[in-house]
């Protein structure tokens, strides 16, 4: 209770509103102790106004509440820097301006009410050796005052001008009539004399970044402008000066105001007693009502994505949680039941995720942290068995933080620990074994990989040959080097074959395949292509590097189950090889087969995924055969067909627009660059190989071929133009290409009956054409 | 028989006119509850005192063209404070509308469930709520004294001591008695400013304030800010505004 507040009123009301008190108030506690202490000394009163009983007696009902401590005003020190911003509220001149107040009152008030640290704008009167006096013209803070006409002088003393640089005397900056803001350093009341500093030490510290000294018309207070604005008119009167200003017909005006008085709308005042804050429960609020209702219906989400759950209908569950968590985004059982969903199905770091979640936003759930703790234990066994091991512990570790008592991650991380401990000396003892290992090795190899070299370069002084032939034979040379192209790649791939055949399994074999294939590219001929072969094998090296395990040498750890995986690749490698000799776009293909395989990983996954790719390669070795066949064909046609030279140019021309396409495409078709023709058909026979042979299984990679399709697709014009110009070919060949402008296309859609059976024929005569040039 | 027949339609004339006051109490008493529903609901709706006092206008003047008797006045109510929302820029939505309320009429009952139930309220709520905008012509923009009484507080305070200023809570007192003189129809048979003034001047005799220099200038403050305006005016809103608080304590 305010109770200085209240003996004003009292002193203000006289003794009529004090007896009304006591009958009102007289329940309430605090009053009664303070009644009788202001009855002793009888309130001296202004006999001036005729009471008003009405009003005493309303005072006197509401007095708890008016005179209670919580209504004060909590702004006492806003700071009033000088935002006079004219749009945000209406800046009125002085009230007393327009209440016509005598000048002696003026006066009077103005000095009772100025305050040191005050901001007054005057103009320089007088100048004397001591200072200069100063006329007031406006107030520029804390109160706003009509003392315009009031003449005021203030002094402002010689110490308190700031000298300006090495002058001498600093008032001589100063001029008669300069309009001066200064702050007010001493008030005589009695006197009526004020003494202002022009240093800003003499500021408040709210407004010490004001500007003291000389300013120019234009700064001058907002409200001095409208006061001298209403005074030269003399019809104006406040009303219409207020509802003339930007500032009051802005609609934030209410807001910007009540923050500048101090009252609060979050927790309005109210004198009526129902509707005090203190009867409204923090629960019917709507924002509290809002969350329980969202909870509640989020909930009923969950159950119901749970029934789904237990029906087996995993989707809609997935789809009900997530519902549920849009609708309440911290909804705990809904991140559980998600959760659980996400660890049956097996993608545990999402489960992991939503659980900590959950445990975050409630940390008793029980159900929560459980879940939690098996997700990471069944997660870091998965990691175990993938070899990472550090991993493994982290994650059984972290289980342990989450709860200390669990035995599984307790029981899994010793194993584990003594899993690496073995693994370690395990490690030592290989990495010995293996360094004996690879020195026989590398003697074996030395051998078998010195005859490849030989036989490659026996072949190549063949083709070189051949094409000393073919040039001498004043054909044009574009053809030569469609034949380069397509001899080097002949050649890249068998001696690609032939490393593969002879390479085991260790990672340093490959290193050698490396420097092999270097080899090889310098000594092939300088051909146009060759700058994108060599590209094009580095990539391949590249891309088949991601999924070699890193020498042994390095600091790569626990990679011994991939390496069985690897030389199970191998084994199965070796095997195609014997049957064709285009191994390594197969390998590069099931490379990446196993690699997409490797992504889902699990630990149920990588043993079906050695077997998914063993089944591409069975059937990649199939195409393998056919490619090979066809390019034999091709190579054939390249190099005999000297009559239709210019036909082969176009067509070369032509490849060399596909291969440049094809660079944008998916990284797989780089391989493809090695035979830029033969990609084509060696695509063809794999879009109709499923229709054509409907006794083969589908091949389980079939979706690795899908990234061909892009280049593919970009080129569709440019391939048909090549069609058009192989019009002079010979009919043997022109039949198939046509039907294969068909049968990409009808791929797409549902093959019609009559064209499955061309393209089985077709596929059969390619099929033949193989053989016989295998028989040859 | 003559003078008795005087005396018996005097009496029946007399008994009505009692009626007439009985009913006209008992719809003040009423409206005092609906709009005292308006601004609890506002409050725990987190509405600006403007809106709300928009709501109990609109209220106020829908109930002023038809009877009490022709529609639920919670109902009104509702639709009120959505219109208000939407008339004063200050958006609420209807779930939070109806929680607040169906927990105001049901106290301590569960929060609604989202379902056909509350979809209907819902409709009920919107389509009152263009029934209300029909009936008000589509007039439902109102003058508040609210901006009125701001600036006028502002203009005090520099001309009051800046001391007895900050002691006394006058403007936190005037906003209070501006919102709490929502529960009738003072807004509606008065000038704003002339409400605004009203509530000023009680604030400051309920602190014992004095205006400076009130006797010795030529206009007193109240008509400074609003010309024609006379102190018996301001008296008769302020003892309207007293009679309000009565209906408080009574229903109460």
């Amino acid at each position: 209770m305010d109770w200085d507040l209240l003996r004003q009123c009292l002193a203000a009301h006289g003794p009529s509103l004090l007896s009304l008190l006591r009958c009102e108030q007289n329940e309430t506690l605090p009053f009664r102790s303070l009644l009788g202490d202001v009855s002793r000394g009888p309130p001296g009163r202004k006999e001036k106004r005729v009471d008003n009983i009405e009003i005493q007696q309303f005072i006197a009902r509401k007095a708890d509440l008016l005179f209670s401590v919580s209504w004060k005003p909590t702004t006492a020190a806003t700071s009033e820097a000088r935002e006079e911003t004219e749009d945000l509220y209406a800046i009125m001149p002085p009230l007393e301006q327009f209440m016509e107040v005598p000048v002696r009152d003026k006066r009077e008030l103005f000095f009772r009410d100025l305050e040191r640290g005050d901001v007054v704008i005057g103009r320089i009167s007088s100048i004397r050796e001591f200072g200069f006096f100063i006329v007031l013209v406006c107030l520029g803070s804390g109160i706003v005052r009509d003392v315009a006409l009031l003449e005021i002088t203030a002094l402002c003393p010689l110490r308190d001008v700031p000298s300006h640089g090495s002058h001498g005397d600093p008032l001589s900056y100063y001029q008669i009539g300069d309009l001066i803001q200064a702050a007010v350093k001493d008030i005589d009341r009695y006197h009526e004399k004020v003494t202002v500093s022009l240093h800003s030490a003499a500021l408040p510290s709210h407004l010490s970044s004001l500007k003291l000294g000389v300013i120019s018309s234009e700064d001058l207070p907002v409200h001095y402008k409208q006061s001298a604005a209403v005074a030269s008119s003399n019809s104006q009167i406040y009303e219409k000066t207020l509802e003339q200003s930007l500032g009051f017909a802005n609609p934030s005006t209410v807001e910007f105001l009540l923050g500048k008085l101090g009252i609060s709308e979050s927790d309005p005042p109210s004198l009526m007693r129902g509707l005090q804050r203190t009867h409204f429960n923090d629960e019917d609020y709507a924002s509290t009502l809002r969350k329980k209702q969202s909870a509640s219906w989020a909930l009923k989400c969950v159950k119901s994505g749970v029934d789904h759950f237990k029906m087996g209908r995993h989707v809609e569950a997935m789809n009900e949680y997530n519902r549920a968590l849009e609708i309440d985004a911290k909804n705990v059982e809904a991140l559980v039941a998600r959760g659980a969903l996400y660890a049956t199905n097996g993608s545990l770091n999402k489960a992991i995720d939503d659980f900590e979640v959950a445990l975050e936003n409630c940390q008793t759930h029980r159900n929560a942290r459980k879940y939690l703790c098996q997700t990471l234990v069944v997660r870091g066994g998965q990691l175990e068995e993938e070899d990472k091991l550090l991993n493994a512990e982290s994650y059984y570790k972290k289980a342990l933080t989450v709860d200390e008592t669990f035995q599984e991650a307790e029981d899994a991380l010793v194993k584990l620990r003594q899993r690496i401990q073995k693994s370690l000396e395990k490690r030592e003892k290989q990495a010995e074994r293996q360094a004996e290992k690879e020195d026989k090795q590398k003697q074996k190899r030395v051998e078998t990989s010195a005859e490849k070299l030989r036989k490659l370069l026996k072949e190549e002084k063949r083709l070189r040959k051949k094409r000393r032939r073919s040039t001498s034979s004043s054909s044009a040379s574009s053809e030569s080097t469609s034949n380069v192209s397509h001899s080097s790649s002949s050649s890249s791939s068998s001696s690609s074959s032939s490393s593969s055949s002879s390479s085991s399994s260790s990672s340093s074999g490959h290193k050698k395949h490396k420097k092999r294939r270097r080899t090889y590219s310098e000594s092939s001929t300088h051909s146009m292509k060759r700058s994108s072969n060599v590209s094009s094998h580095q990539k391949d090296y590249n891309s088949n590097d991601g999924w070699y395990p890193p020498p042994a040498n390095t600091s790569a750890s626990f990679l011994n189950q991939k390496k069985e995986m690897e030389k199970l690749l191998e084994r199965q490698d070796r095997l195609v090889c014997q049957k064709a000799a285009v191994e390594q776009k197969v390998r590069s293909r099931s490379s990446s087969s196993v690699e997409i395989l490797e992504t889902t990983g699990g630990r149920s996954e990588e043993s079906k995924g050695s077997y998914n790719s063993s089944k591409t390669w069975a059937s990649g070795s199939r195409k393998a055969s056919d490619v090979r066949a066809e390019r034999l064909v091709s190579c054939r046609r390249d190099s005999t067909g000297s009559s239709n030279t210019k036909s082969g140019e176009k067509q070369m021309r032509d490849d060399k627009e596909l291969e440049e396409g094809k660079g944008h495409g998916a990284s797989e078709s780089s391989h493809e660059k090695h035979i830029p023709f033969l990609t084509e058909r060696y695509k063809h026979v794999q879009y109709t190989e499923p229709y054509a042979s409907s006794k083969k299984k589908t091949h389980p990679g079939g979706c690795e071929f899908i990234p061909n399709e892009y280049p593919r697709k970009d080129h569709r014009d440019s391939e048909g133009r090549s069609r058009e110009n192989l019009n002079a070919e010979d009919l043997e060949e022109q039949i198939p290409h046509n039907q294969k402008g068909y049968g990409e296309t009808s791929v797409k859609k549902n093959l019609p009956q009559n064209l499955l059976n061309i393209f089985s024929q077709i596929a059969e005569f390619e099929k033949l054409k193989g053989n016989k040039q295998k028989n040859k | 028989m003559e003078s008795g027949g005087s005396w018996v339609s005097e009496l029946k004339k007399h008994e009505e006119e009692q009626e007439n006051t009985e009913t006209a109490t008992r719809e003040m008493r009423t409206h005092f509850k609906i709009t005292r529903f308006i601004m609890e609901a506002g409050v725990k709706l987190g509405m600006q005192s403007v809106p709300i006092a928009t709501a109990c206008m609109v209220y106020h003047r829908f109930f002023r063209e038809t009877s009490l008797e022709a529609y639920d006045p919670y109902l009104v109510a509702m639709s009120a404070i959505y219109l208000a929302g939407k008339v004063e820029e200050q958006h609420l939505r209807t779930r939070d509308i109806i929680n607040v309320s169906h927990r105001y009429l049901h106290p301590g009952s569960e929060t609604l469930e989202l379902d056909s139930h509350f979809w209907e309220l819902r409709d009920s709520i919107v389509q009152c709520e263009l029934l209300m905008l029909r009936l008000l012509n589509f007039q439902v923009s109102f003058q508040h004294p609210h901006k009125y009484l701001l600036h006028y507080l502002l203009s005090m305070k520099h001309w009051m001591n800046r001391h007895s200023w900050e002691r006394t809570p006058v403007a936190a007192a005037a906003w209070a008695l501006l919102r709490d003189s929502y529960h009738g129809t003072l807004c509606l048979q008065h000038k704003v400013q002339h409400v605004a003034i009203a509530v000023l001047y009680l604030a400051l005799q309920c602190y014992g304030v004095e205006v400076p220099a009130q006797a010795a200038g030529e206009r007193p403050w109240w008509q400074v800010f609003s010309e024609d305006l006379t102190e018996q005016i301001i008296l008769d809103i302020v003892s309207e505004l007293i009679q309000l608080y009565a209906l408080d304590t009574e229903i109460s």
